[in-house]
């Protein structure tokens, strides 16, 4: 069970890192569009025809994104032959259709179950032991019509109605939260948007804001943008403010992971929070909860999945952002100042008679 | 001893990298001959010739998502992780692709 469970991670990260660049091609190009654009009773429209045509090719990655991922869980799954039918049935998740006349559209979270199920049908299919003759058109005729009737079928008659169901409502609550709810979602992701800076966890919540980002709401996304900065911001502040608190090589190490924050990379905390997780942890979820915080009252949002100073040109309400991550990774700082024991006087300074000894050692 | 390995993470920019760098780092100190190829955001990097699989003792597979040419080390010693262990865990990762080795 557990490596059954496994496996399904694997499927829908390698899913999501596939999606990854389409989004960001989609989100970026269609903010720009978007810039200047009027503002009219069907939304925002575009002025010139520059701007007309980002606006179809930034739409043009956001149609593809859903498509792509549950191709590639499906390929993630079963090989290539899984993609032919994941990219088919993703499309259709992706498209609304009116079932028992009631309008269904699965968006994410259909592409996701179609994704799975093409993949294991995929899988399974590639078991069959076939004649010889048969064998050869299996994977170009039997196995990508065979699993799209099927598959299809199912989602139709079976999946889409529950499924789009609960997409529509996570949107449909996302979109009409009040402040007090607001709150509850900035603190919940604080604690768990970075908790494993850049690992698992972090790949879930941001699955869910990519969800939401398929359906046009962009505030948790906006959030979940800001934490990226914050924590490997934060680390690098701290080695300024307190110097006797790391190794010189700690402090050479922290610029980078600042640089790395500045571009929306977490991952550089994770040596840091290995080293000293007592300290670190706390310091940096106490300082996302400040950071989604701010960012959630200040209505935050980002059309694309990255992070970090680099995305600000397309993020929505820029000041904020820039005050949200600054905040939360002074907040996180401080505390690491209070948090961290002093180290020994010598390790903190450079000790080249120990580099040396250590050299020769080897 | 030669050990090679691939690692890969979901977003291919920062783990893979690390993980490689763990691995290399361990096994260099433990005198190992080390090889380590990447399969992050720009694809696969440091490609394992059909050489280095030959003529390695243990492949360590750190990878979180699906990988690109897994059949390559169909008859050899494997140890499957997650790219994670590979940061957190190197010593002992190492360890276990050692003992797999030994315990042939």
């Amino acid at each position: 069970m557990k490596s059954f469970l496994k496996d399904i991670q694997k499927y829908l990260l390698t899913g999501v890192s596939y999606m990854m660049p389409v989004v960001v091609v989609g989100g970026v190009i269609l903010a720009i569009s978007l810039l200047g654009a009027d503002q009219t009773a069907k939304g925002l429209v575009p002025t010139n025809p520059i701007m007309v045509y980002l606006n179809l090719l930034g739409k043009a990655g956001m149609a593809l994104m859903i498509p792509v991922f549950s191709a590639y869980i499906a390929y993630s799954a079963a090989g290539k032959p899984g993609l032919a039918p994941g990219f088919v049935l993703g499309y259709i998740a992706n498209n609304t259709v009116s079932i028992n006349g009631v309008d269904c559209k699965s968006g994410f979270l259909g592409a996701l179950v179609l994704g799975l199920m093409t993949g294991y049908m995929v899988k399974w299919m590639k078991t069959w032991k076939v004649g010889k003759a048969l064998r050869s058109i299996m994977p170009i005729l039997v196995i990508p019509v065979v699993t799209v009737f099927v598959v299809g079928m199912i989602y139709y008659f079976v999946i889409a109605t529950p499924v789009s169901f609960l997409m529509t409502a996570l949107t449909n609550y996302m979109t009409s939260l009040n402040s007090t709810s607001v709150i509850g979602l900035a603190i919940f992701m604080g604690i768990f948007a970075e908790i494993d800076f850049g690992g698992p966890v972090t790949k879930a919540v941001s699955m869910f804001t990519l969800a939401l980002i398929s359906e046009g709401v962009m505030g948790p996304n906006g959030i979940f943008r800001i934490l990226v900065a914050v924590a490997p911001i934060g680390i690098f502040l701290s080695t300024l403010i307190a110097k006797d608190k790391y190794t010189p090589e700690e402090r050479n190490n922290a610029t980078a992971v600042g640089i790395m924050g500045c571009l929306g990379i977490t991952e550089g905390a994770i040596p840091f929070a290995i080293k000293d997780p007592k300290a670190v942890y706390p310091a940096c979820i106490i300082g996302n909860i400040v950071g989604a915080l701010i960012g959630a009252l200040g209505n935050v949002t980002c059309p694309v999945p990255h992070g970090g100073f680099i995305v600000l040109p397309v993020v929505g309400n820029k000041l904020w952002f820039v005050v949200a991550i600054l905040t939360g990774a002074m907040v996180t700082a401080i505390l690491l100042k209070i948090f961290k024991k002093k180290l020994p006087a010598e390790e903190t300074e450079e000790k080249k008679e120990n580099i040396v000894s250590a050299t020769e050692a080897q | 001893m030669k050990i090679i390995g691939i690692t890969a993470c979901p977003t291919g920019i920062a783990h893979t990298y690390m993980a490689q760098e763990c691995l290399e780092k361990e096994c260099k100190k433990r005198g190992y001959d080390v090889k380590i190829e990447t399969q992050g955001g720009l694809g696969i990097e440091n490609e394992l010739t059909e050489d280095d699989v030959n003529s390695a003792d243990v492949v360590i597979l750190a990878v979180s998502v699906s990988i690109e040419g897994e059949e390559r080390f169909d008859d050899k010693p494997v140890v499957r992780t997650d790219v994670d262990e590979a940061i957190s865990h190197t010593a002992a990762l190492v360890d276990r692709a050692v003992a797999l080795v030994k315990g042939k």
